[in-house]
């Protein structure tokens, strides 16, 4: 059996360094916002039907226009095909210069293309979805609190089962503020932006952190209840996580399995959709592992120290 | 349990495999034409990224907004918008402002061609509500040229036809047509017999001080208050009652009326905005008054900021009136009796009752703070491009066949049995997808956050499958039978994996409850998913298995656990 439980200084360690981290580059650096909650440019151009000497001109597709302004390094560039030969790109960038290189490189697929209208454009994400959003993520995380404490009410010794909520949430909050952290990382070096995609991503990680954790909280449960009164809180603990550790890694494996091959094979959009999944996935799977139910111990020697 | 039942059970089970197994892949059914065609007709709901679909643009009008608070009404049309088409149910709209030409506007991406008409009939039902307060004598200065404008030309009119009349035309006709005094306009003018001091005192100097004819018509325009008169006098008598001394005097004579403007007149200038308007509104109610004898009124609560300067515009408006306007007509104006500080005020607007329902359920469902207007709509095609979600797709087909064959290698028959149970659950959901849009009215609209949430739900169908069959091993090495094994390990299991997927479904319910557009797409999904995951995982794993758990597999215990791991 694996000793877990007594190196948990380090896994503590560990863990505090990351979050300490990611809450110190947060705050310094922040996230590096897209489109979705900034704004940025809407520009319709249209392609005429043929060029100078007569000859059709083929409508390319987003595709070719998305490869053709690759060397401008437009960010979050979306490409919505319209009516008539026309396009609706939407991209972060809103200075003229920008938009000037954009119209000349599309000159390059067609000289005659037109520039219907270059406008500003808001954000998507409006003031009520982000105060709903956090809201919403309050409560959800509170009613995980209150549900795990009373499906944990008969265990109530040696730890209350309130305690066995607030676990979850520790670490479900620092799978969340390390992803947060790596990404506020990404944004500085590589220029990686969040938007919408990234809050979904952030509430699966909640889910997944969750529903990992409460499987060997499940575990813990049921040795308690099996076990004699006499035997060690840390062993019983200890032993889950033992008994659970299998289970833990392999359904890790299978969501990795899942979205490595995303971040592999899948298109531009959901690459960093799932990069911030994985990021949650492997922190949740560590927290489950190392964090939450050393904190229960943790809590459990601190009471009895301080009786 | 019973062989019987459970040939039955397994029956189902492939069933249920066969049903949505040709309703997700049709092609099957390629070498059957009609059966092909009607299936594969039969299409998911996909959002604005991954189908495109309608983009509407909205002008804002926010002349009537002060400079610094645009941004903030803008927003607030914003959000209202976004209340009211989430309302409506079409899946994850795009809504973002977008400043133009000097304009500012709103535009509205609604994902699909459904119900396109029915969403836009719902923003322009959006209630445009405004509470105006009378503009002072220095505001009232400023529209003073428009309506002398106005007069002008009014005066230029009672020239004209003051012409006419003079030159024959029938003052009858003229006054018929013309007099814009509804007293006196059908009868030809004709105001009967008076005596002296019952006109205003313009009319009466000329009917009788002055030196007109009978059937002579006053040759220059008459002004009172009331505006220009054509005077025609037909005719005098002389009468003397009994009993009274002196003679009483009663002219009978006709006129044409052309009324003077006064700024009173046009309620619309007479007030300016308030600042309280749609965005401060918190919730509308039908109420009665008098027991319920007087006509419905519908009264409204504002949020706290509505609240205080309501109590702000009724303390410096007492004895004043303000106007309440609906899509930019004053549907009432009362006057202010004393300060009103508890954030309530109520609208008579003489409505029906079904007026007065309607009415508050337009404002409950969001009123906008700033009028606006249609001006472009056109058909936008998906913004994450066809190339992109195949690809996507392909990746996410690829993971899947990747965790099968890591669940048939780690847990060989069972794995087997997981990873049919996996195919038979992506088939369910494909089917949901599909047959939400045929068979009810709220189809389910496939985005990018629906996505990730049936891959999170994919993860923890796996996840339950590995806890089970963790179990049955051990509970195989702990020396039980193959039958029994199985039935434990399914009962000890059960609590870890109705924990984990009840916090899922409680988190799921709450951002379905309280989140908007992303969030609730994401939500929902994942709440489809965990539940049906939990039906394949358990029941349809448990159905197969107990199948299988003949005397011939109890032989051949390696299919189901390695031998090495046995203690």
């Amino acid at each position: 059996m694996m000793q877990i439980i007594n190196k948990r200084k380090y896994t503590y360690a560990i863990s505090g360094i990351l979050v300490a981290c990611s809450i110190f580059l947060l705050s310094i650096w922040g996230l590096r916002l897209g489109i979705d909650f900034k704004g940025g440019t809407l520009m319709e151009i249209s392609f005429s039907q043929e060029d100078s000497q007569g000859n059709e001109v083929t409508l390319p597709s987003n595709i070719q226009i998305s490869n053709s302004l690759s060397e401008i390094g437009l960010k979050e560039l979306v490409i919505q095909p319209s009516e008539n030969r026309t396009f609706i790109l939407r991209y972060v960038a809103s200075d003229e210069n920008t938009n000037e290189k954009v119209l000349e490189k599309l000159k390059e697929l067609d000289e005659n293309v037109s520039q219907e209208r270059v406008d500003f454009i808001g954000a998507s994400v409006s003031s009520q979805i982000k105060k709903n959003a956090f809201f919403a993520t309050i409560l959800a995380i509170i009613g995980i609190a209150l549900y795990i404490a009373w499906a944990f009410r008969k265990v109530s010794q040696p730890v209350h089962s309130m305690e066995y909520g607030v676990g979850a949430i520790l670490a479900l909050t620092h799978d969340v503020l390390i992803t947060l952290g790596i990404f506020a990382v990404l944004g500085k070096f590589f220029e990686i932006e969040v938007g919408v995609s990234f809050i979904a991503a952030l509430l699966t990680i909640l889910g997944y952190s969750v529903n990992d954790t409460i499987v060997v909280y499940d575990r813990i449960r049921e040795n308690i209840i099996k076990s004699s009164k006499k035997i060690n809180f840390e062993d019983i603990v200890n032993k889950s996580l033992n008994e659970t550790l299998t289970r833990s890694i392999n359904t890790s494996l299978t969501v990795v399995i899942v979205l490595v091959s995303i971040v592999l094979f899948g298109g531009e959009s959901i690459k960093y959709f799932s990069i911030a999944l994985l990021v949650g996935v492997i922190f949740g799977t560590y927290s489950s592992i190392f964090v939450a139910s050393a904190l229960l111990v943790s809590s459990y020697e601190y009471k009895k120290k301080h009786k | 349990m019973k062989k019987q039942n459970l040939k039955l059970r397994l029956g189902l089970v492939v069933f249920l495999a066969l049903f949505v197994g040709l309703i997700s892949y049709p092609r099957a059914l390629s070498f059957f034409p009609p059966a092909y065609e009607y299936l594969n007709g039969i299409k998911i709901n996909l959002g604005l990224d991954l189908q495109g679909g309608i983009h509407l643009e909205y002008k804002a009008d926010l002349s009537g907004v002060e400079e610094d608070k645009k941004d903030e009404a803008l927003q607030a049309a914003q959000d209202v918008i976004e209340r009211r088409i989430n309302a409506f149910g079409v899946g994850e709209p795009l809504i973002q402002t977008l400043y133009s030409g000097g304009e500012n506007r709103i535009i509205v991406e609604l994902p699909g061609i459904k119900n396109i008409n029915d969403a836009k009939n719902q923003i322009k039902e959006t209630p445009f509500l405004e509470f105006k307060e009378e503009k002072n004598e220095e505001d009232l200065k400023e529209i003073q040229p428009l309506i002398d404008n106005l007069n002008e030309s009014a005066k230029a009119q009672a020239q004209k036809l003051l012409e006419k009349a003079k030159s024959g035309d029938d003052f009858s006709d003229l006054a018929k047509e013309f007099s814009q005094d509804p007293g006196s306009k059908d009868a030809g003018g004709d105001l009967g017999f008076v005596e002296k001091g019952l006109f205003v005192p313009e009319f009466d100097q000329i009917l009788f001080e002055s030196e007109l004819g009978d059937g002579k018509i006053y040759p220059e325009l008459v002004e009172s208050q009331f505006g220009w008169h054509i005077i025609k006098k037909i005719e005098e008598k002389t009468t003397k009652e009994e009993g009274q001394e002196t003679e009483k005097r009663e002219v009978h004579s006709a006129h044409i009326l052309i009324v003077k403007r006064r700024a009173e007149d046009f309620p619309m200038l007479m007030y300016k905005s308030s600042g309280l308007s749609g965005k401060n509104l918190k919730d509308a109610q039908v109420v009665f008054r008098d027991q319920g004898l007087s006509e419905p009124q519908v009264s409204l609560k504002f949020d706290k900021e509505g609240g205080d300067l309501f109590a702000e515009i009724t303390k410096r408006n007492i004895g004043k009136t303000v106007a309440i306007y609906l899509d930019d007509e004053i549907i009432s104006a009362p006057v202010v009796q004393s300060e009103i500080a508890n954030g309530e005020a109520v609208i008579t607007g003489n409505f029906t009752i079904e007026e007065a329902k309607e009415l508050k359920s337009r404002l409950n469902e969001g009123a906008l703070p700033v009028p606006i207007s249609l001006v472009s709509q056109q058909s936008v095609e998906a913004s994450l491009g066809a190339e992109s979600l195949a690809k996507s797709l392909q990746a996410g087909l690829v993971g899947l066949i990747l965790v099968m064959v890591f669940m048939i290698t780690y847990y060989r028959l069972l794995g087997l049995v997981a990873a049919i149970a996996l195919l038979i659950y992506a088939g369910m959901m494909v089917t949901i997808f599909k047959l939400s849009g045929e068979l009810s009215n709220w189809p389910i609209t496939l985005t990018l956050s629906g996505i990730a949430g049936f891959i999170l739900s994919v993860g923890m169908a796996v996840d339950a499958n590995v806890l089970i069959f963790e179990r049955i091993e051990e509970e195989l090495n702990a020396g039980r039978e193959l039958k029994d094994a199985i039935n434990e390990g399914f009962l000890r299991a059960w609590s870890s994996i109705r924990d984990g997927n009840y916090s899922t479904i409680i988190t799921s319910f709450i951002l379905i409850w309280f989140g908007t557009g992303f969030v609730k797409g994401f939500a929902v999904i994942l709440v489809i998913g965990v539940v049906l995951s939990m039906f394949t995982a358990i029941v349809l794993v448990k159905i197969i298995l107990q199948s299988l758990a003949g005397k011939w597999l109890s032989k051949n215990t390696w299919l189901v656990c390695s031998p090495k791991r046995k203690k």
